[in-house]
């Protein structure tokens, strides 16, 4: 059992690599996984997403409206600009855009052909 | 008898006013250094020995870290490893909370949504700075989809705005409303039994037992979901399309 020093760190150096493919590539660990996400959980989160989404839009459309004294536009706007935007969270975290915003798909994809190289 | 919103007032226990405001130290503050400590105590404790083949303490905090490990990979790339003490205390944070606040005669700081809604516009601020530094006003952009026709571009980007604010309100009122939930309809079960004595009040506890196994599997999912919700904001932030 001769081994030179550089021997050995070549075969630190392996195995840190070895590890590292292990840890970080295209890992599928089992928890965690957003590929299965428990079905309860999704539809409180569907549930929570719309309400805060509209309450968001009116409180901000009442803020404006105090501001610049549009009394009732603001409001009416934006009341229906957060709805659109809440349904618009449910739509993409329902479709697996994982609430990213703009309808790119692009990271998911990213991260799946950098997980095969 | 009590009602079973009684569980969520906040007594002080060493009043403290100090001109004119009360920042008083209430068993929520109590509770909160509580869970505090026991993280704390349970990832130095656990791992004190170091060994390679884990006991049963040394397991707990490996499973946590290699669960939010995994998680943080998943999901921000090798390069995501700096935000993970971020990601890690967060969920370290909300776990306690969850579950420190099912011990008998303990209090759910969770159940506040101050406490909930500080957390998320922590999230929220810390997002939004990690994406200003990492892209300078460019992160700006991330309200602006590819490809949008230039006449809609108003209308998008308040929507866009609208959505990027409602976040931190559904990320709290979600953990919050959970909380409230699951002890209230604990506390109205265990007042059945209460009320109809020993003969009957049997059926309610068996009820309470069973909604007391789903309130611990709640307690981890809120946890869980909050985590990974500040993973993919984070996400989000650092990639930027």
């Amino acid at each position: 059992m001769s081994r030179t020093p550089e021997e050995l760190g070549q075969k630190i150096k392996k195995a840190r690599e070895r590890q590292d493919r292990r840890l970080f590539a295209g890992s599928k660990p089992t928890v965690g996984s957003k590929k299965t996400p428990s079905g309860m959980g999704n539809a409180l989160r569907a549930g929570t997403d719309i309400v805060s989404a509209v309450s968001v839009g009116g409180f901000l459309g009442y803020w404006i409206d105090q501001w610049l004294g549009t009394k009732p536009f603001g409001m009416i706007i934006f009341f229906f600009l957060g709805s659109a935007a809440g349904l618009l969270s449910i739509y993409r975290s329902q479709t697996g855009q994982d609430y990213k915003i703009g309808f790119t798909k692009t990271s998911n994809e990213k991260t799946k052909t950098k997980g095969k190289e | 008898m009590e009602s079973p919103l009684e569980q969520f007032v906040i007594k002080p226990i060493i009043p403290i006013h100090i001109g004119g405001v009360d920042i008083s130290f209430s068993q929520s503050a109590l509770w909160m250094g509580i869970a505090v400590v026991v993280a704390t105590t349970l990832m130095t404790l656990g791992m004190r020995h170091r060994t390679i083949v884990p006991g049963r303490w040394q397991n707990i905090p490996e499973m946590l870290y290699e669960f939010i490990f995994g998680m943080v990979n998943e999901n921000l790339g090798p390069e995501g490893k700096k935000y993970f003490p971020f990601v890690f205390s967060v969920f370290m944070t909300v776990l306690m909370g969850n579950l420190l606040g099912l011990i008998p005669y303990s209090f759910t700081f969770t159940s506040h949504i101050i406490v909930t809604g500080a957390l998320a516009l922590m999230v929220l601020l810390v997002v939004t700075g990690i994406g200003i530094a990492c892209h300078g006003l460019h992160f700006f952009s991330l309200f602006l989809p590819k490809g949008l026709p230039l006449a809609l571009a108003p209308l998008i980007i308040t929507i866009e705005v609208v959505s990027y604010l409602s976040r931190p309100i559904s990320l709290s009122v979600r953990l919050f409303a959970n909380m409230v939930a699951g002890h209230t309809m604990l506390k109205v079960f265990a007042s059945f039994s209460v009320m109809t004595g020993v003969m009957l009040g049997v059926f309610p506890m068996v009820v309470n037992t069973a909604l007391y196994g789903l309130e611990l599997m709640i307690a981890v999912i809120q946890a869980y979901v909050f985590t990974i919700l500040t993973c993919l904001y984070l996400k989000e932030a650092i990639e930027l399309h």
